[in-house]
């Protein structure tokens, strides 16, 4: 097969270097598992004069609780967070993560990596999003920190400058009286696309649940939350009706393409069964 | 690769890569596009690690670094400074790998090979990290290796065997 083009490498030491090397290099990207970026390098759909590697950046490798937030640091691979201790408190994130690509990816792939290369289809996206987690960008200005819907700017487009870095993926410690799930079909069990995925986020007050944040993937643009059918599901009981009522708005809510994997209409009525599934799954993951 | 002048006209410098390989230090002097698995193949002469799709989704070209599998296609050669490579000829004598290869003589587990080496590297992970894995957790481990002589009921019932032959329940 085809050689990757030439590229200058860089393995910045700190945070610092790295974002010094993105300001000044023309033509800089960064690269942490290289599980997305390198198959496209190979296809020549990206040419980047320079590679800042930020692997060998200690301080950008942790899952950690910090100031109320589960913080995810830019080169915490698939495997570390699935495995992290902190990540029981958002089951859906693990429920996605733990399955992407395969072991050799998840080893070597990156979360932050995964919501930069901005697929619709991105499995860790609709979890995260119903976590309302926020994206911390580093660059020679000043810190940023931007709602995750906002970095998703299109199909496998970002909003990021050229010279920002995403260095640190977070989002509020949820309640103890929530829980979550994903889920998501596709052609088979492991190292495939989604045709569809949902995320569902409760927050569970005796049997009513107070707080319901919905998301899906590959069923537009970008991954998305639906504020429609929270609105139907918060202050109600997850009975089969309401349930079906949510499932119902989310079909009629979602923009579906078709392509290769799926039709518009396929997708369209999967949103449905996988938010009952997703509901279900998470309503009886509270305690 | 070597002897060739450090620097290309609009390309890139070769630089020195050290790292350790199946427990002995290397250095190799490489350009930053080459792939681990190209620079093991054709720097090196390691001939297990196979090519495959070179898109990280077949497995062939498993390895472990710093002991966790991944596909060395992804992986660009100066990204393994200071690490630790472990290729299937760095565990010729481990008892593991050497229940493991039994098992798949035994088992009928290899058909035309290719994919074998990489195989036997993720099966070696999962009964390293998961001595009693169930039918559902071997299929997972082998999940990112593709035999396209679809014999995986051979190599799965031979993954299983091992883990019987190393701690019998």
């Amino acid at each position: 097969m085809r050689p990757l083009p030439r590229f200058q490498y860089h393995a910045p030491k700190t945070l610092m270097g790295a974002v010094e090397l993105m300001d000044t290099l023309e033509n800089a990207k960064p690269v942490t598992g290289g599980t997305d970026l390198v198959p496209l390098l190979r296809e020549a759909a990206c040419r980047p004069s320079h590679l800042v590697d930020l692997n060998n950046v200690a301080e950008l490798n942790y899952v950690r609780e910090q100031e109320g937030f589960i913080c995810i640091g830019a080169t915490a691979t698939h495997s570390q967070v699935a495995s992290s201790e902190l990540m029981r408190r958002a089951p859906a994130v693990v429920d996605a993560v733990s399955r992407i690509g395969s072991p050799q990816i998840r080893n070597r792939g990156t979360v932050a990596g995964n919501l930069c290369n901005a697929s619709p289809a991105a499995d860790s996206a609709p979890p995260l999003l119903v976590y309302d987690a926020e994206v911390r960008i580093a660059s020679s200005g000043e810190t940023a920190i931007i709602p995750l819907q906002e970095l998703f700017a299109g199909p496998k487009i970002n909003c990021l400058e050229p010279n920002e870095l995403v260095t640190e993926i977070r989002f509020p410690v949820p309640p103890e009286s929530s829980s979550s799930s994903f889920k998501r079909i596709a052609r088979r069990r492991a190292f495939t696309l989604s045709v569809a995925s949902a995320a569902a986020y409760v927050d569970m007050d005796g049997g009513v649940c107070s707080e319901a944040r919905v998301a899906f993937g590959s069923v537009a643009d970008t991954p998305v939350r639906v504020p429609e059918v929270e609105e139907l599901l918060n202050g109600n009981t997850l009975d089969d009706e309401t349930i079906s009522m949510a499932a119902m708005a989310a079909k009629r809510s979602v923009a579906p393409v078709t392509d290769i994997r799926g039709t518009a209409e396929y997708r369209r009525a999967m949103c449905g069964v996988l938010l009952e599934r997703a509901l279900h799954a998470a309503a009886g993951r509270v305690c | 690769m070597r002897g060739r002048c450090t620097r290309r006209p609009g390309g890139c410098a070769e630089m020195d890569v050290s790292f350790e390989l199946n427990g002995e230090p290397v250095t190799v002097t490489v350009e930053p596009h080459v792939t681990l698995l190209d620079m093991l193949g054709k720097e090196l002469g390691v001939r297990s690690v196979k090519k495959g799709c070179e898109q990280g989704e077949c497995g062939a070209c498993t390895l472990l670094l710093d002991g966790a599998p991944v596909a060395s296609c992804l992986v660009l050669a100066p990204q393994v400074e200071g690490r630790f490579v472990t290729t299937i000829e760095g565990l010729e004598k481990n008892p593991l790998m050497i229940d493991l290869r039994g098992a798949f003589i035994d088992n009928g587990a290899v058909q035309c090979g290719f994919c074998t080496p990489g195989m036997l590297m993720s099966a070696y992970a999962l009964l390293r990290d998961n001595p009693h894995p169930g039918m559902d957790e071997v299929k997972r481990g082998i999940e990112g290796n593709i035999c396209r002589c679809t014999g995986y009921t051979k190599i799965i019932e031979a993954i299983l065997d091992a883990a019987e032959r190393i701690a019998p329940e």
